[in-house]
């Protein structure tokens, strides 16, 4: 009879050698390693940006108010960017481990759909504010030039501008949401095993 | 609870957990060593407020249910069928088939079966899962007829 097998039996026949501790907690450095790295990248990275744009300021003294609130605007795009970074990501490190299934799906639900929100939003936050404050910043040497000059100067600044805006920022978003979305109903399809 | 007797007393389980949700036991290997650094991790902070079995089981369990986003690099599709098979030689086919079945089952149905399967008791795995006892019964109830179904088809 079918029914007579004993799964439980079954089961247990499965085994894995156990790694020996020392193997698994060398395990532990490459595991935190690859977590951390590429949110230290992107902190180096641009704190030595942020950096670089305060030593123009100190060496190059700039006169005009415009090039100050410029400069000010691209790092504070930059700073903004990298708190709303680190803290997504510290969430998602401090995730409880020991809730139940069912409450840590909803957790991991609720902090994709967060992190959604947040790549959009602090996205084109970052871009308006970064064209805004090279905007600035640029006023005080193109007015200098000659008008010719200025006028290409900001032509060329707002084709690069409109590249970014138009070709690479939807390109990352669409990027972001594809693999996010995939994440998110797949999150929910599981929550719902749960409900019925 | 010394970390040392833990896992020794719980390597198996928790590799079985993961066996049963992947299939795969490379993945599976991975899964359960990442479960026991996040309890060598955490230990300490264990404050013994549910018992140490449901303590490991839901940290096992969420890092399973957690690994779909790794899922996607990972697809079944991409690995050899062979290698697969081969590696598993020594072992019945009957309990290939049953670990089969099992990651076939939807996710959370396959975290419940495997901890029945284990003999921790249905309260305990109500308060693993998060849903209430009776419901993990039916659940269970329904999970063993379906198995039971799919090794009928296979003239067992």
């Amino acid at each position: 009879m079918a029914t007579d097998i004993d799964f439980k039996n079954l089961w247990k026949q499965q085994t894995a050698e156990k790694p020996s501790i020392e193997e698994l907690l060398g395990k532990l450095k490459g595991f935190k390693k690859e977590n951390i790295r590429k949110l230290v990248a992107t902190n180096i990275l641009l704190i030595i940006t942020c950096i670089f744009i305060g030593l123009i300021w100190y060496y190059y003294q700039p006169q005009m108010l415009t090039t100050k609130i410029g400069i000010v605007v691209v790092i504070l795009a930059m700073v903004i960017f990298l708190i709303a970074y680190n803290q997504l990501f510290m969430n998602f490190y401090r995730l409880d481990n020991n809730l139940t299934n069912n409450e840590y799906l909803q957790s991991l639900y609720l902090l994709k759909n967060r992190q959604k929100f947040m790549q959009t939003t602090m996205l084109n936050l970052y871009f308006i504010l970064l064209f805004i404050g090279i905007c600035l910043y640029m006023y005080e040497y193109t007015s200098r030039m000659k008008l010719i000059y200025a006028i290409t100067t900001y032509v060329v600044t707002f084709v690069w501008i409109a590249i970014n805006w138009f070709y690479l920022r939807p390109k990352t978003i669409k990027k972001q949401q594809a693999k996010i979305n995939g994440l998110i109903d797949k999150f929910e399809e599981i929550n719902n095993q749960l409900k019925d | 609870m010394v970390f040392e007797d833990i896992y020794e007393l719980y390597w198996q389980k928790i590799f079985r957990l993961c066996m049963g949700y992947v299939n795969n036991s490379e993945l599976a290997q991975d899964l359960a060593q990442e479960t026991f650094i996040i309890v060598w991790q955490q230990l300490p902070k264990f404050r013994h407020e549910s018992g140490i079995g449901t303590w490991i089981f839901r940290i096992a369990s969420n890092n399973c249910l957690k690994q779909i986003e790794k899922e996607k690099k990972f697809s079944k599709a991409d690995l050899p069928v062979n290698l697969e098979e081969k590696k598993q030689e020594s072992l019945e086919p009957q309990i290939q088939l049953l670990y089969q079945y099992i990651s076939e089952l939807p996710e959370t149905d396959r975290i419940i079966i495997s901890l029945e399967l284990e003999e921790v008791k249905q309260a305990e795995i109500a308060g693993i899962v998060g849903l209430s006892e009776s419901n993990i019964r039916v659940k269970i109830h329904r999970i063993k007829e379906k198995l039971t179904k799919r090794f009928k088809e296979n003239g067992y």
